[in-house]
């Protein structure tokens, strides 16, 4: 065998090892959820942790039992969808805007919005909130993760519409268009897989973001993941409660990344027009 | 239709002057090509009239209508782009249809448009597939369908054929032309190409800088270019510059000192000049017979065309072209003698560069 082909071989083989390494790192702590949430409570915490057991439903039968889990569910849809549709009825706006006029201090000032420590806003917004008597609201949920899931929208999608022809937009224009009209007929067909990525995103950003509902929900509005907060107490922590809800918490997002992870990976990695 | 009028026209970009202060008509009906080399401002007054850029001072004119700060979708001109731009999600039905339905016209004389555009094109076949399935020249066809359909007040080009090969390119050219003709709407046409620009103008503007060098028919800027950058840049391969002087007796080359046999016109302007820069066409030149009645040089290079043959050659310390017949078989290292034919020579200005008259 040629010292080409050796290398070629050994570089094939340091590519795999590397990949098993990361995904091993990455699932470990999936695997270890939801291992520990058949566990029966005893061994959740046993050390070391056991690899064989009798599988139990008794930890998902204890959090369906002791909480009002399907309304939460209910909550964090209601939540997540809507601040998943703000982010888009603003961000698909926002991001064709920064790449038409090629003005991209707005789109950093979202970037900065969504980088800044959560807490920064909790306070201002704790105030602000109670003061309209919006504490517990919906909607005062949908307005605080609409931080998190706008420069999600505007960052996926500002590649994909600069990545379109200038002169598409041109001849656009010439053929009698609006720029609203361009957004709408031209633009967003032309960015429709990066409209979908980006919609994922932020719903499994929004999804998954704690700290909002943890303050400015109420026992009413809840979503799954502050609920989730409770089995954690200052005495004892519910471990295997815990590991079912975050199993169940954790699906959601799982199952819409497994479905559309062709389209997620194209859409991430470039704009929608080509010839 | 329409004519277009450009008066004292301005475009700034920050402190960089692009078009200074510049003065066209273009009539009704009428082709006008702009041409120039790269960078010379030609893409940008035609995006000016299609109120792609907006105008720094100055006015413009489509029709009666002073159009200044009319957007480009109420300018009723139709503009086809040096990379088409379809809109690739539609398909070319759609794409030509678009800014009829934009503008509320009934479905079925969209429908007529469409179809009598289609078939003016040849592109029937192709009416249900998207951009992406259709080669360079269909897609070309195809920009250029959205535009005819359109029935605008007039059409602009900007560059469209430099995409193509150059084939295709010749046999776009001539039916733009033929459509030209047969649409009989004002159109202005943008190209580096001055072949492009003598075969299909009825008039042509060659611009530098940002400035209108000269305005007139091929014809026109061919057999009397207002200055040596218009003789330049006209005709192919280029006209050659020979810088001359008059000697007291007659003309002589500047450098070397070489009679030049001039003809009594230009030899009249040249004695009243002193000196000049002498331009003669590579086709212009003739053989003559008699080392005395001409320039005698060494044949540097032979490229047979067929139909003629060029021979490279020094003169006056620098290389120049004569294009010669193909029946003399000219040989490298042969010696020549050259004349320029009389009523074909171009005199300019040594300093400025403007033709002598």
């Amino acid at each position: 065998m040629s010292d080409a082909a050796n290398t070629d071989r050994w570089i094939r083989w340091l590519n795999t090892l590397q990949l098993v390494l990361a995904g091993l790192l990455i699932m470990a702590p999936t695997v270890w959820m939801v291992l520990s949430s058949f566990k029966p409570s005893f061994e959740v915490t046993a050390y070391p942790p056991t690899l064989i057991f009798s599988p139990t439903l008794e930890n998902y039968d204890e959090l369906t039992r002791t909480t009002p889990f399907l309304s939460y569910a209910l909550n964090s849809l209601i939540v997540t969808v809507g601040s998943t549709a703000l982010g888009l009825l603003f961000g698909i706006p926002a991001a064709f805007a920064v790449s038409w006029t090629r003005i991209s201090w707005p789109a950093i000032l979202t970037l900065a919005a969504r980088m800044a420590p959560g807490t920064l806003f909790l306070l201002p917004w704790y105030v602000m909130f109670r003061q309209i008597g919006m504490i517990g609201s919906y909607t005062a949920l949908i307005l605080s993760h609409a931080v998190i899931t706008l420069p999600i929208v505007i960052w996926v999608l500002l590649p994909s519409f600069d990545a379109i022809p200038r002169s598409v937009f041109e001849a656009a224009q010439v053929d009698g268009c609006s720029v609203t009209r361009i957004l709408w007929r031209i633009a967003m067909p032309l960015v429709a897989s990066g409209i979908a990525v980006s919609a994922i995103l932020a719903f499994v950003f929004s999804w998954n973001y704690f700290l909002f509902a943890l303050v400015l929900s109420n026992g009413d509005t809840k979503t799954l993941i502050a609920a989730a907060f409770n089995f954690i107490g200052e005495g004892s922590t519910q471990w295997g409660a815990l590991m079912a809800a975050a199993t169940l918490i954790a699906l959601p997002p799982l199952v819409l990344a497994a479905l559309v992870q062709r389209w997620l990976v194209s859409g991430l990695t470039l704009g929608a027009v080509k010839g | 239709m329409a004519s277009i009028s450009i008066r004292n026209l301005t475009k700034r970009y920050g402190n960089f002057t692009v078009i200074p202060d510049l003065n066209l008509e273009i009539a009704d009906h009428e082709f006008v090509v702009f041409v120039g080399p790269s960078g010379c401002g030609k893409s940008t007054l035609l995006r000016i009239i299609a109120g792609l850029e907006p105008i720094s001072s100055g006015d413009l004119y489509i029709g009666d209508k002073r159009v200044n700060g009319v957007q480009a979708a109420q300018r009723d001109i139709a503009m086809v782009f040096q990379d088409y731009a379809l809109y690739p999600h539609m398909k070319v039905y759609d794409n030509m249809s678009f800014a009829l339905e934009l503008r509320g016209t009934p479905k079925a004389e969209i429908d007529a448009r469409v179809k009598r555009a289609a078939a003016l094109l040849h592109i029937e076949p192709y009416l249900d597939r998207k951009p992406k399935e259709l080669s360079g020249g269909q897609r070309q066809r195809v920009a250029m369908g959205r535009a005819i359909v359109r029935n605008p007040k007039a059409f602009l080009f900007d560059e469209p054929l430099s995409n193509l090969d150059a084939k295709l390119r010749g046999q776009v050219r001539a039916e733009i032309k033929a459509l030209s003709q047969e649409l009989q709407t004002t159109m202005v046409f943008v190209t580096h190409d001055q072949i492009e620009a003598m075969t299909m103008a009825d008039r042509i503007v060659v611009l530098q800088s940002g400035t209108i060098q000269q305005y007139d028919t091929p014809e026109g800027v061919y057999e009397r270019p207002a200055n040596q950058f218009v003789a330049g840049f006209i005709g192919s391969p280029a006209m050659n510059f020979f810088p001359v002087e008059w000697s007291g007796e007659g003309a002589i080359l500047s450098q070397g000192g070489a009679a030049v046999p001039l003809d009594g016109e230009t030899a009249g302007r040249l004695r009243q000049a002193g000196s000049a820069v002498l331009g003669i066409r590579p086709e212009h030149f003739a053989v003559a017979a008699d080392a005395a009645d001409g320039m005698a040089v060494h044949i540097k290079l032979v490229e047979p065309l067929g139909s003629d043959t060029l021979i490279h050659f020094d003169l006056a310390g620098g290389p120049a072209i004569a294009r010669v017949d193909p029946a003399l078989r000219p040989k490298v290292g042969d010696r020549i003698t050259l004349r320029p034919q009389p009523g074909k020579m171009h005199l300019f200005d040594a300093a400025g560069g403007q033709v002598l008259r």
